[in-house]
């Protein structure tokens, strides 16, 4: 039999016996609803803002619906005008909520007039109609003075707003897909490759591990373990991100930058080579305990490694991407996972580093793999207290 | 056949092995005996590559075992475990498949294995839902459903009720019936004899004895004569320096003799001494033969020692 096959049925048993699992499905299930719930609940408690309503007692003077349109389209708002008869149905409006201010300004504009709101008065609103009658007013003054209207309009242009780096959607974008790459990144290393860990004890603990290798090469169900743990990591990304950028286009939040297909997938690529990295050191490391507690202190050092590269993710390089600390944690095995899909977001890798990073880190894994299962093969049978890297090495050489 | 030519392995300081020889043919089934320690089940992982040796060889049909060859044999180690939470039919047919049976033939297998061990109706349940007699029914379906060539079972007779025992000794000669060589580990030395027709006794990494069991008796030097003399007062056995008295009860004596015993003479003796009810002359029983082997002492001189006594 080939021993592809082997590594094939492993693999396969891990993901049936692990994907039926009530805690993998309801996971599943509760990270997609988490998912679509953080862009679908903003949406309905604020996505749909009505165009607020600003009621005017007539008579109103000249211009004054032009000019509160006007006002609110400077500072980025629509209002609606209701023209309301008197007084007394403007309150009425006003209590009903058909409006939500009232406007009460002399045709003549002899004095500023009120503006009335039901309960807390609107900031915004009450700005925009001040400035309206301001601005009516002063017109008015003006013009009584044979000031030119046209000249008065232009003076009253306001300087325009520009800067010098604008922020742009598409790079608001870009730095949420950046930190939640790098996440998800993390989380997959720790939930899956925990799973790895943990799987590999369990096989200890039940004893089953001796029944598995008078048939199965010890490196073959390592193998078989990281594969199949890590397909059912990379069904939960696929949903994950999935389900994100289909709440993100449908709620139409965010504008995806164009690069989303080319940057999922370089994601999808170091998700699975941070995983196979991190989950190939904590399998074996796994084998050398024989409880599930040693397993968590002899899991300890990869831990703090996974943590600090992913700081250094999306501290140092966040702020820098193309910095001397990002470029060379791009070529440190541990840290490539998270920083070069993070510098790819902000479009500051060069393919070239994209490829060195890709072989150094294959490399790593290859040379992690083969140290990790002779380990794992002189340790695993092993049952009693923790071994040591250097015996179980020796144990699976002698 | 399976030969196990010189095997050695050292832990550290500790000799586990120590040039261990001998060989299981195909229809019989071996005993492989020995006291704690002795180096049984560090023999049976050299078997699967579960343990690599310092020294020796592990043939099957004349040629070193690899893992090709390990596909058609069955084991089923001391440590009993499988998967807990895995489905008994599910579980029995992926080690069926882990032996190069297709996906079919694995499920097909386990369901007839499963039926004959009186576990078809808890097919789909799992593993941890049975009880502690059924989890190790499981264990020897999954060395079994394969129908390997070659049956390794480390201790299989342990914490099995007389039922189980009775299920476990059917199914060993059924397999040896087939031609399958059929080798285990006991403590349980009566059982072993009326299972085994070949034994290998190990003793400190060494084999001391092997063979079968009638030719192991009858090379021995010690026999048993089972003497019932009414009227006697027991004196006709006085000086005798050749024979020991191993219990004596009423008129009946049990005797410990050598295999070159002149027994005309001593049933002679008997006669005039009084009635002779019983004369029964017997071979050893196997748990002496092993006490025997893996005694320290040169066996020879410990039964003369013991004679001398």
């Amino acid at each position: 039999m080939s021993r592809w096959r082997s590594v094939w049925l492993v693999a396969k048993r891990e993901i049936l016996e692990r994907g039926r699992s009530r805690g993998f499905i309801l996971s599943v299930l509760f990270t997609t609803l988490l998912v679509i719930g953080s862009f679908v609940v903003p949406t309905i408690l604020f996505g749909d803002e009505q165009a607020k309503a600003i009621g005017v007692v007539e008579p109103t003077p000249p211009g004054l619906e032009t000019a509160l349109t006007a006002t609110a389209g400077q500072l980025d708002q629509t209002i609606s005008v209701v023209p309301l008869p008197d007084a007394a149905t403007a309150s009425a409006a006003l209590d009903s909520g058909e409006v939500d201010a009232v406007l009460e300004v002399p045709a003549d504009l002899s004095a500023p007039g009120t503006i009335r709101f039901a309960e807390e008065p609107d900031q915004g609103l009450g700005q925009i109609a001040s400035a309206a009658v301001v601005a009516l007013r002063v017109q008015d003054l003006l013009a009584d003075a044979n000031v030119d209207p046209t000249e008065l309009l232009a003076a009253q242009q306001a300087p325009s707003i520009d800067s010098l780096d604008p922020q742009t959607d598409a790079d608001q974008s870009r730095f949420l897909f950046a930190n939640i790459g790098a996440v998800l990144i993390l989380i997959g290393i720790f939930s899956f490759g925990f799973t790895v860990l943990t799987g590999v004890i369990e096989e200890k603990q039940s004893r089953v591990v001796e029944v598995v290798l008078s048939t199965v090469r010890a490196r073959d169900l390592l193998m078989g373990k990281v594969l199949g743990i890590g397909i059912l990591g990379l069904i939960q990304l696929v949903v994950f991100v999935g389900a994100a950028l289909g709440a993100a286009v449908l709620t139409d939040r965010f504008t995806l930058p164009e690069t989303t297909p080319g940057a999922v997938a370089l994601l999808t690529v170091w998700f699975v080579l941070g995983y196979a990295l991190y989950s190939t050191a904590l399998g074996f490391l796994g084998a050398l305990a024989s409880r599930l507690e040693e397993a968590s202190n002899a899991s300890t050092p990869v831990t703090m490694i996974a943590m600090a590269s992913y700081f250094v993710a999306i501290f140092a390089v966040i702020n820098d991407p193309a910095g001397l600390v990002a470029r060379v944690a791009t070529y440190i095995p541990v840290s490539a996972p998270f920083v070069v899909p993070l510098r790819a977001a902000f479009d500051a890798i060069e393919p070239l580093e994209i490829v060195i990073a890709l072989v150094v880190t294959i490399v790593a894994i290859w040379v992690l793999f083969t140290i990790g299962a002779r380990v794992y093969a002189g340790a695993v049978l092993q049952t009693a207290g923790r071994m040591k890297i250097r015996d179980a090495w020796r144990s699976a050489g002698g | 056949m399976l030969e196990i030519d010189d095997l050695a392995k050292r832990y550290g300081s500790v000799v586990a092995l120590d040039g261990a020889s001998f060989s299981a043919r195909p229809g019989r089934i071996v005993g492989f005996l020995g006291p704690n320690g002795a180096g049984k089940t560090t023999t049976m992982r050299c078997i699967f590559g579960l343990v690599q040796p310092d020294r020796g060889e592990v043939r099957w049909q004349g040629a070193p075992v690899d893992r090709e060859t390990r596909l058609r044999f069955g084991y089923m180690p001391e440590q009993r475990g499988l998967y807990p939470r895995m489905r008994v039919l599910e579980q029995v047919s992926y080690f069926a498949q882990q032996h190069g049976l297709s996906a079919r033939d694995a499920d097909a297998a386990g369901r007839r294995w499963l039926d004959r061990m009186g576990l078809a109706d808890r097919a789909r349940s799992k593993l941890e839902e049975l009880s502690h007699g059924n989890q190790q029914r499981v264990q020897l379906t999954v060395a079994l459903a394969h129908e390997p060539e070659l049956l390794v079972l480390d201790e299989p007779f342990s914490g099995l009720d007389p039922i189980g025992i009775a299920t476990m000794t059917d199914v060993l000669h059924d397999r040896a019936r087939n031609g399958v060589g059929v080798m285990f580990s006991s403590h349980q030395l009566d059982l072993v004899e009326d299972v085994c027709e070949d034994v290998v006794i190990i003793a400190r990494g060494r084999v001391v004895a092997s063979g079968a069991i009638d030719e192991l008796k009858s090379r021995s030097g010690r026999r048993h004569l089972e003497v019932e003399v009414v009227g006697s007062d027991g004196t006709w056995l006085d000086g005798d320096g050749s024979l020991t008295v191993l219990d004596r009860a009423g008129d009946r004596v049990k005797l410990l003799v050598r295999d070159d015993v002149d027994l005309d003479a001593l049933l002679a003796r008997a006669r005039s001494a009084g009635e002779v009810r019983t004369f029964a002359y017997q071979p050893p029983k196997l748990s002496e033969l092993f006490m025997e082997a893996v005694t320290p002492t040169p066996p020879a001189r410990a039964v003369s020692d013991e004679v001398a006594s």
